[in-house]
């Protein structure tokens, strides 16, 4: 599990007020009871914590947990 | 007119805070363009800002976090030095009735719509400190009339009215001058989704039935903001103007003429 993977499960954690034990690559944001505005400040966070970038058109896209921990990792490695 | 000062907008990056951002812009005022998710649409905005001869620059900030909307006015403490125009547009919400609003949207709107404005005004006043300034909040009928899913927006609409009559009154010392512009119907994205079936060709479309004949534009709301940021508005303090064609006028919209009795 990369150490991505775990910051981004904190931040879910913290502004979702989901079990991390249900954060998995398959869970769903019906899996963790996430509302479109948990949504949108989930992906504010991220883009704070990473420095990254996540426009709402990609973000739309994101179908489970997985989803996300990708899409993080790939625009992290990209700022290399 | 609003040559050499310098303007703050939240949420120009689209909708009627990007036309407020260009008619500023239009009277010689240099712009801070705020925004939320949208980068894109900001730094276009900005562009189309610097077209017009004049100084622009993004910043990104969800108002509601008083932690981002205080960077953001450090920013504009660091870059320019001072403001004279601050302008809270930005607004967010949910449709929801009084009975599903739930904490987390009241929260969300509150911060976003009222105390975005409040915690703003503090720090725009501080900017203006000794040089005078102008401060406009954008704000809807709907903290008067009820309309479907609006309770929580609306309700955040009339706490920002009663606060612009009291920062009226606090920072008329500091020769600020704040009051709020308050639009009907006006066919931007979230106007849009509220309204349902208010297109041109709608046979029925409420607004066909407004005394001026014709919809609001973001450049109607934009135009009476530059005329609060002008000189010539100096009396008028802790107001709500309505721009809405008369709308709000004739409720009933009766058809009749009146008999004579
Ligand atoms: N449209 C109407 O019918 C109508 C009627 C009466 C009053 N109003 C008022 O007019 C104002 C502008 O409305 P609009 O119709 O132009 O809305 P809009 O088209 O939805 O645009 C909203 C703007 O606010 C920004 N924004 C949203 N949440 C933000 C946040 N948390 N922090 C910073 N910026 C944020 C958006 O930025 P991004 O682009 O980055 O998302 C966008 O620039 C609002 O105060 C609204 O209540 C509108």
């Amino acid at each position: 599990m990369s150490a991505a993977e775990e910051t981004i499960k904190d931040i879910i954690v913290k502004i979702v007020h989901c079990d991390r034990k249900i954060l998995t690559p398959e869970s769903t944001f019906q899996d963790m009871k996430a509302d479109s505005l948990d949504m949108v400040q989930v992906l504010v966070a991220l883009e704070d914590e990473f420095g990254i970038e996540i426009p709402d058109e990609e973000a739309q896209k994101f179908k489970n947990f997985g989803d996300f921990v990708s899409f993080v990792e790939a625009r992290v490695a990209e700022k290399k | 007119m609003l040559k050499g000062k310098v303007a703050l907008v939240t949420g120009s990056s689209r909708g009627i805070g990007r036309a407020i951002a260009l008619r500023l812009a239009r009277e010689g005022a240099d712009v801070i363009v705020n925004y939320f998710r949208r980068r894109e649409a900001a730094e276009q905005t900005a562009r189309d800002i610097e077209e017009l001869g004049v100084k622009a620059s993004v910043i990104r900030a969800n108002v509601g976090d008083p932690e981002k909307l205080d960077e953001m006015f450090d920013t504009v403490a660091a870059s320019f030095g001072r403001l004279d125009i601050f302008v809270s547009n930005a607004a967010s919400g949910l449709p929801r009735s009084a009975l599903d609003l739930d904490a987390k949207v009241w929260g969300w709107t509150m911060d976003i719509n009222a105390r975005a404005f409040l915690l703003g005004a503090q720090r725009a006043a501080g900017l203006m400190e000794g040089r005078g300034g102008k401060i406009v909040a954008i704000t809807s009928l709907g903290s008067k009339l009820v309309w479907p899913g609006y309770t929580a927006i609306g309700v955040s609409k009339a706490t920002l009215e009663a606060l612009v009559r009291y920062l009226a009154v606090e920072l008329a010392p500091k020769d600020i001058c704040v009051n709020a512009v308050g639009a009907s119907f006006v066919p931007t994205e979230v106007g849009l989704s509220y309204a349902g079936g208010a297109g041109e060709e709608d046979e029925g479309a409420f607004w066909k039935t407004t005394p001026a004949g014709r919809m609001v534009s973001p450049e109607d709301v934009a135009g009476v903001v530059a005329f609060l940021c002008g000189s010539e508005s100096f009396m008028i303090r802790g107001q709500t103007i309505i721009v809405d064609g008369g709308f709000s006028l004739t409720p009933l919209n009766l058809k009749g003429k009146g008999g004579e009795n």
